[in-house]
Order: C-alpha cells, then sequence, then structure tokens
C-alpha cells in the first residue's frame, strides 16, 4: 500500500498538557485565563455555597421575629440591623439567595427546556413549520415579560414551581429564537449531508449531531438569562406578586426597605447590593464563556493553530524517518537585480506570530522578492506556507497577533516598512491594489457595485459625481462586464463569482496601481472562468504596464501567466527563477518536488508521486539547515 | 489499476434520463417555480469502476451526485442500483442502500462534526448498521483508520486538530467502513493541497484496487480526474454532453464544450502559453460575436 510511510507516523502523545482530550478541558483552561470570569465564578461558588450552607451560616431562622428590636441598624448582635418585624436581615438574605437561585436556575431549566427543542424542530424542518412557530415565538416576545408573568401567576397562584414556570416562559422565545438561528446555519453543513448518507434517521441528526454544536450557545444563553432571570424574580417579589411574603426573597425584602425608607435607610442597601452583584456576575461569567467556547478561537490567528500543527506533524516526521543527511542539494534564493524599473523591492522580510503559548514564531522569515513594472511574479506555495502572510505584510494588512518584524518594503522606491496606518491606506488606495480569492469578502453586501466603485475614485481622485461615474462605467466594461451602466445600481450578490471577480479587479484598478496583489485570487473560480480571469489580469497588465504579485498554490496558473516566480515552503523562499527556468530546471529540491507531484504532470494513469515520508524530511532538513545557518549568523 | 470492468454483465449503477430540479418558494399566490438543474441524463457505472464527472460550478455535476446519495428528490428518471430502481423509494432511503452507497465531500473540516471526536463518525455509522457489539466497533473503526492511513492517535482528536488531509482520510474511513459498492466523490481532493490530493487520489485508488468498489469522482479539475477515472462524463448546463474513455475525453474530445474546457485548464508547462492564449482570445472573439448578434 501506499500508505505505508504515512501509517509508519506515530505521533507521540504530548505531555506538556496541550492539548486536551475535551473539549470541556480547553474550556476551562482558556477560562482560567480571564481574570474577570475567574472573579464572577467565585462569587458564584460562594453564593451557591451559601445558599446550601443557609441553615448553618445564618445566624438566626429567617422568620424568627424579635420585637423588642424592630428596624434596628447593624449591631454586633444583627450584623445587618432587621426589618419591621424585628427579623434578622443577614438571615433573611442567606435564606433569600436559596429562593434566588432555585427560581433562576429553575427557570432558565424550563425556558431552555421549552425553548431549545422548538427552535431545534423549526430550524431543521423550515418551511410551514418555520414561519408560523416564528410567528408565535415573535408574539410571545413582543409581549413585556413581566406581563406574561403576571398573568401566569395570576390564573396559576403564587407559588415556588409557579415562578419559576413563569419566568421561564418568559425565557423560553429566547431561547427558541437562538437554537433556531444556530440550527438555520448547522443542517446546511456538510456534516449534517453526511450522516444522512450515513443513514441516520431524522431524529438522531438533530439531537445527536446538531445538538452538540448547540451546547455552547445554549450554556452562555443559560448563564446570561439566569441573570435576568434573578432580576425578573426580584421585581415579581418588590411587585408583591411574587412568592408568599413569608418566604425570604431579595425583591421582598427591597419592597419592605422601601417602605420604611425614612426611618431605616440601612435596609435598602443589602438585598440591592446583592441583586446588582449577583446579576452582574452571572452576565460577566456568561460571556466569559461565551468567550471562551468561541471568543478565543477567533482571537488566536487560524494560522498560528495551523502552524502549530504543521510543526508537530512535522516533527513526528523526522522522528519516525529515517533522517538522510540534509546539503545534498542546496537552494540558494537569489533576487533578480532590476534597475530603475523596479515597482516593488522587499528585502529580508519577517513576518512574527504570537504563538498560544506566548512565546513568538517567524512565519515568514527573511524573505525578498522584487516586481518589476510590467512583470508577472508567482509566489508559489502551499497552505500554511505564509505566502499569503507576505502579501499582507506588503499590503500592510497584517492579521490581528502578527507584526513585521524585520525588513524592508520598497514600493517604488518608497519605503514602506513601519509606517502608520493612514498613509499605508492611501498607497493601497493610489498606489498599491489587492484582489483576494473570495470576491464577496472584498464587496460589501449592502452597498451598490457603483457606489463602492466610485467612493475610492471620489477619495482618492478627487473626482465629483458624475466623473467618478463615468470612469467606473469605464471601468467595469474594461474588466469585461456587459450592459455595465445598467449593472452600476445592482448588487454584489447579483454578479456571478466570475463576475464579482472581476468587479473586484475593476475596484482594483480604480486606483491606477503601479502595484497589482492577486492573493489566490481564482482559486476559488472553476477553470474556465479561472481562465478568463487569468487572461484579464494579463490584459491589463500588457494595457497598464503594472507589476503583478501573483500569489497561488496552483503550478498551472504560474505556467500560464507569470513571468518570473518564487517558491515558498516554511516562510522561506527557496527558489526564485525565471517561469521557463523553474519549470524546466527546477533548482530546488521542493520545487522539483512540487513539479512532479502535479497531477496534470504525470501523463499515465499510474500512481501520483507524492511529497511524504522520507522525502518530505529531506526538504524539510535543507530548511532546518538555513535556519540553522542563519541563528548561527 | 483498472481490472476487468465487465465481469458482469450488468452495470452496477444505471441512470437512465435523470432530471433534477429545485424548487424555488413562491409567493403567497404565485405558483411554485422548479429550477431545472438536471435534464435528461443517461449513465452507467460498472462494478470496480470509477467514473469522473467534470463540469463548471452550475453545471449540475453535484446535484447527480445528491440524487444518487438521495439528498435531493429526482423529477423524472431512473436510478437503478444493483437491478432496483431507487427512484421509486419514498422519502427515505432504505438502510441497505445508505450501507451501499456511500459519499466523500468537498470541505473535509465541514463534512466532520467539529464537536465531536474522529472516531466518533466511524462509530456512529456503524451502531447504525446493527454493530452492537463495543469490541467489534472499536476495532472495526481502528481498522479503517488504519485502512486510511491514520494511526490509533488520530482517534482520540477532534476534526480541528487534523489537518485538511487527514480530516479528509477520516472522511474516507467513514465512507468504506460499511464496505459500500459505490463512493460519490464530490470535489473530494479539490479543497486540499497539491501534494495531499495526490496523496488522496492513490488511496482512493489502493481501497479501489483492495476492495473492488465503484467512485463516481466529480471535480472540476481535469488533470485530477484523468488520474483515477476509467471514463469521464462532461457536464454543461446541466447536461451530460459528453461521456467517454479518459483515453478518448483527453486525447480526441468531441464536444465543443469539452475542447473548451481542456482549453481553459492550465498547463503544467509555460511552454507555448502564448498560442494557447491566443486560442482563446480568438474563441471568445468568437462567441462573444454570436452573442451580440440580434
Amino acid at each position: 500500500m501506499s500508505e505505508t510511510t504515512t501509517t509508519a507516523i506515530t505521533l507521540s502523545e504530548p505531555d506538556d498538557g496541550r492539548r486536551h482530550t475535551t473539549n470541556l478541558g480547553r474550556i476551562v483552561s482558556r477560562m482560567r485565563r480571564q481574570p474577570g470570569t475567574i472573579v464572577a465564578g467565585a462569587f458564584i461558588l460562594f453564593l451557591a455555597t451559601v445558599a446550601l450552607l443557609a441553615p448553618v451560616v445564618a445566624p438566626y431562622d429567617p422568620t424568627q421575629v424579635f420585637l423588642d428590636n424592630v428596624l434596628e441598624p447593624p449591631s454586633a448582635q444583627f450584623l445587618l440591623g432587621t426589618d419591621d418585624l424585628g427579623r434578622d436581615q443577614l438571615s433573611r438574605l442567606i435564606y433569600g439567595s436559596q429562593i434566588v437561585l432555585l427560581v433562576a436556575l429553575g427557570a432558565v431549566i424550563i425556558a431552555a427546556v421549552i425553548g431549545v427543542p422548538l427552535g431545534l424542530v423549526f430550524g431543521f424542518n423550515g418551511g410551514w413549520w418555520d414561519r408560523i412557530g416564528m410567528r408565535f415565538v415573535d408574539m410571545a416576545q413582543a409581549l413585556p415579560g413581566m406581563l406574561i408573568g403576571i398573568t401566569v401567576v395570576a390564573i396559576l397562584g403564587r407559588n415556588i414551581v409557579i415562578l419559576m414556570f413563569a419566568i421561564g416562559l418568559i425565557g423560553a422565545s429566547l431561547f427558541a429564537r437562538m437554537t433556531r438561528a444556530v440550527v438555520l446555519v448547522e443542517r446546511n453543513k456538510l456534516y449534517v449531508e453526511a450522516a444522512e448518507v450515513a443513514g441516520l434517521p431524522r431524529r438522531q441528526i438533530i439531537f445527536g449531531q446538531i445538538l452538540p454544536n448547540l451546547v455552547g450557545p445554549i450554556v452562555t444563553q443559560g448563564s446570561v438569562f439566569l441573570g435576568s432571570a434573578i432580576m425578573i424574580e426580584s421585581a415579581m417579589s418588590f411587585l408583591g406578586i411574587g412568592l408568599p411574603s413569608e418566604i425570604p426573597t431579595w425583591g421582598a425584602m427591597l419592597s419592605l426597605a422601601l417602605d420604611n425608607q425614612a426611618v431605616a435607610p440601612h435596609l435598602t442597601w443589602p438585598p440591592g447590593i446583592a441583586i446588582v452583584l449577583t446579576v452582574l456576575a452571572f452576565s460577566v461569567f456568561g460571556d466569559g464563556l461565551n468567550d471562551a467556547l468561541t471568543g478565543e478561537r477567533k482571537r488566536l490567528p487560524r494560522l498560528g493553530l495551523r502552524l502549530a500543527q504543521a510543526e508537530e506533524e512535522r516533527a513526528a516526521r523526522a522522528a519516525t524517518s529515517v533522517s538522510t543527511a540534509p546539503g545534498a542539494v542546496t537552494g540558494t534564493a537569489t533576487a533578480v537585480v532590476h534597475g530603475d524599473d523596479a515597482v516593488l523591492v522587499t528585502h529580508d522580510v519577517s513576518v512574527a506570530l504570537a504563538m498560544p503559548d506566548r512565546s513568538q514564531t517567524r512565519i515568514v522569515k527573511n524573505a525578498s522578492l522584487t516586481v518589476a513594472k510590467g512583470e508577472i511574479v508567482g509566489l508559489l506555495g502551499e497552505s500554511g506556507s505564509g505566502k499569503s502572510t507576505f502579501a499582507r505584510a506588503v499590503l500592510g494588512m497584517l492579521p490581528p497577533g502578527t507584526w513585521l518584524a524585520s525588513g524592508s518594503i520598497r514600493l517604488l522606491g518608497e519605503e514602506l516598512a513601519h509606517r502608520q496606518e493612514r498613509e499605508l491606506s492611501h498607497v493601497r488606495g493610489t498606489r498599491m491594489a489587492a484582489v483576494f480569492q473570495d470576491p464577496m469578502n472584498a464587496l460589501s453586501p449592502v452597498h451598490t457595485v457603483g457606489m463602492q466603485l466610485t467612493e475610492p475614485l471620489r477619495l482618492h481622485k478627487g473626482m465629483n459625481r458624475t466623473q467618478a461615474r463615468t470612469r467606473a462605467v469605464e471601468l467595469l466594461e474594461r474588466v469585461g462586464v456587459r450592459n455595465a451602466l445598467a449593472r452600476l445600481d445592482d448588487y454584489p450578490h447579483q454578479f456571478s463569482g466570475g463576475m464579482a471577480q472581476r468587479v473586484a479587479i475593476a475596484m482594483a484598478l480604480a486606483a491606477d496601481p503601479e502595484l497589482l496583489i492577486a492573493d489566490e485570487a481564482t482559486s476559488a473560480l472553476d477553470v474556465t472562468t479561472q481562465a478568463q480571469v487569468l487572461d484579464l489580469i494579463l490584459d491589463l497588465r500588457d494595457e497598464y504596464g503594472m507589476g503583478v504579485l501573483m500569489i497561488t498554490h496552483s503550478l498551472g496558473v504560474v505556467a500560464e501567466t507569470c513571468d518570473r516566480a518564487a517558491v515558498m515552503y516554511r516562510g522561506r523562499i527557496v527558489e526564485d527563477s525565471p517561469v521557463a527556468t523553474l519549470f524546466s530546471e527546477p533548482r530546488h529540491l521542493y520545487t522539483r518536488s512540487l513539479l512532479d507531484a502535479n497531477p496534470a504532470n504525470a501523463e499515465t494513469s499510474g500512481r501520483l508521486v507524492t511529497i511524504d515520508g522520507d522525502l518530505r524530511v529531506e526538504i524539510d532538513g535543507l530548511i532546518d539547515q538555513l535556519d540553522a545557518e542563519e541563528d548561527a549568523r | 489499476m483498472t481490472g476487468d470492468l465487465h465481469t458482469s454483465a450488468t452495470p452496477l449503477l444505471d441512470v437512465r434520463s435523470l432530471s433534477v430540479g429545485y424548487e424555488l418558494p413562491a409567493g403567497l399566490l404565485g405558483r411554485r417555480k422548479v429550477v431545472p438543474a438536471v435534464e435528461d441524463v443517461s449513465f452507467t457505472i460498472s462494478h470496480g469502476e470509477t467514473l469522473g464527472f467534470v463540469g463548471e460550478s452550475g453545471s449540475g455535476k453535484s446535484t447527480v451526485g445528491k440524487a444518487i446519495l438521495r439528498l435531493v428528490p429526482p423529477l423524472a428518471g431512473h436510478i437503478v442500483f444493483d437491478g432496483r430502481d431507487v427512484a421509486d423509494d419514498g422519502a427515505r432511503a432504505p438502510l441497505s442502500y445508505r450501507r451501499d452507497v456511500q459519499a466523500v465531500f468537498q470541505d473535509p473540516a465541514a463534512s466532520l462534526n467539529p464537536r465531536q471526536l474522529a472516531s466518533h463518525a466511524i462509530e456512529t455509522t456503524l451502531r447504525r448498521h446493527g454493530v452492537t457489539d463495543r469490541i467489534e466497533i472499536r476495532s472495526r473503526t481502528l481498522e479503517a483508520f488504519e485502512m486510511v492511513g491514520l494511526t490509533r492517535d488520530h482517534l482520540q482528536r477532534f476534526p480541528n486538530e487534523l489537518s485538511g488531509g487527514q480530516q479528509q482520510r477520516v472522511a474516507i474511513a467513514r465512507a468504506l467502513v460499511l464496505q459500500p459498492r459505490l463512493v460519490v466523490c464530490d470535489e473530494a481532493v479539490s479543497a486540499l493541497d497539491l501534494s495531499t490530493q495526490g496523496q488522496i487520489i492513490n488511496l482512493l485508488g489502493d481501497l479501489q484496487a483492495a476492495t473492488g468498489v465503484s467512485y463516481l469522482f466529480i471535480a472540476h479539475d481535469l488533470g485530477l480526474v484523468r488520474h483515477i477515472a476509467h471514463r469521464v462524463g462532461v457536464m454543461s448546463a446541466g447536461s451530460l454532453v459528453e461521456l467517454a474513455s479518459t483515453e478518448q475525453i483527453f486525447d480526441a474530445p468531441q464536444h465543443p464544450y469539452t475542447r473548451r474546457l481542456l482549453g481553459a485548464t492550465p498547463s503544467s508547462h509555460p511552454d507555448g502559453r502564448d498560442e494557447r492564449r491566443a486560442r482563446r482570445q480568438a474563441f471568445r472573439d468568437a462567441s462573444s460575436v454570436v452573442l451580440e448578434a440580434p
């Protein structure tokens, strides 16, 4: 079998505790890094302990009446004073926490039990289920929550279960709406189709496949709603429609304090502070939980994760494969020297990335690349090689968590490295422009194409409205959009993928750029559209004489369009040659392997050459050697 | 790898005059509109054969795959699998059909449940298909993982802890664990890196040699299809415009659309690219004249 080399790879179990076998472990470790969440969590824990141990901690029975000590201010005997019947405030507060937590927890559970299945059913079934069901949810949400609460209590009477039910009903619509929103996204994911293909019944798909993906949002929503439930409970008790008055609740205590505010102002503070702190704690905790579940994953650049994985795999390969002595082939990257017609000259550009464990690593290492006027230079590499990061460094648009560590980036002789964002933005609007993989991301969905084309023209070129519109039509016609004048008033979603990419190119052209950066600009398009867009870029280069930096993972794109190409691997440019040389006499081992592995290259229907096992180890060895040489210097 | 394709007289899958459409939700009073995605498509897949399906996005090639997988209902036509027309089945496909016909999708990250361990996908499938013994489930899962070049260590990982190639291997393991007879590979390698693509294609070839499974290999990249397919079908605007052996499609394409598709496929070497560009330009000029004529 071909997979012998791969099968031989056994990843040693990392013992540094970085990987958690469960999602829960990961979430907990993330939450530990959020001080606010820890404080809120500690408070909630404290509150829960006090509530559980109320009979032990409370100095008195909450209903015990001391007729001699009515409305007494705080003293040694009654730490928080007494109320109008001479009951100990502290004990009532402590016992009140039991009720508050019980009602809130019960309400959240009831809200989730009613809301989540409704949301699942509406979201998954869609159609009439969804349309009619959601109208009811809308109606329920339009009613003031308190009104629902009052009605339920008025009909069913005042006791703790009914109160939970009343508050739960208020929250159910929130849960239903949130669940439906998540399900609508999840049900279109491929794993749901895969489950269908596996023959799983609908019930199991909803509850076994989709529900686990809802746990995060549900827990978060639950925690936040706990705070709201406490507030509603307190408000209802305050208004005297909560629980019977002999049961101590914070809301009722507050109500009582208000009646006696003139004589005993100290009574307002304890329940007031308790309510505020508890509601706050649950909200902060819920927020932190949400961050731990999703936020950090977002904040931590995907790049970092991917890189860590790649490093780990590489280490594993090196550990298990027979290591060949590196140095058999040394690829030295030589930059072609250009005279005055150089548009972009980068020298020793390094980009650093902050890793999850707070260390740094360089994801682009000493990359030097030159683009001349009218030249199309390819930057070829696999995903994670650092090619897009390099492009973003040139554009001054590095993603958060990464920064330009060293090097010089000169555009038309002007140094761009370490310039202010405002200046870079002007440079991007006038002298360099970029086209990215997904045109729909580059275009704003809420504005017409005309608006998006004319705005930069007016901003950077000082045109008036009519001039800008005329120019926009010219540009659209130039990139091959038929019926350009009429299409100015269309929105991006009315364009097909290929046409949208043409519009994105027109937007880039609006700047009259000297340098166009095309970052995987045709990767999402199918072959026929790709050929058209590539031809367009070639035509525009011939016409305007701009330099083009073509970032791509496709050998075919390089072969068809580039004059010169650089090959990037693990953040390094390993080879930089004229395109004919690159394909006919590749110098670096990695380039040779890539060419061999190109499915379009092998003419027969035999096995494909792959880059793995010993070959990968050998290539990695070459890179490691370069790294080591540099460190030594 | 080719083997003898015609060992049995009846093909494994026989698709006859298949039409599929998507219903558009109409307004309150308007009639429901059906947008045809696939019209009158017929082809067969033999035992142990790989049929490649190529075409632009929107050409209907994925819809054909979905109809075979019973993810979309056909409007008309027959899908005869192993002598039985599955187009007649009701809303739900019988479990035996699910066992025989499996799928590998384009985006490996999305086709695995992000909240479940890699092994879970395979265990659920096994359990659904009547394997109840815990030890047997565990051993068969490991067996499936090893078959696709993964190790015991990968079982206990979440999808986001696996690389794209590893994720796709898990998806292939899930598809093959039931020993299906047909696997629909819908752009199964398109999202992967060049070097990983090669590995997965080799893997699919090896598994076919070992188990005799048939593939419907859907892709927009002709270069990939060439390696794995015995025959290639070319889809354009919902119709199958050409269906021939791989050699014939590449060496002597008959339909103009096939020729255009081949012309648009980037070459593996820069030699002669100026001529290719000129040819594409000439073709475009010609077609735009046709389009703009009244």
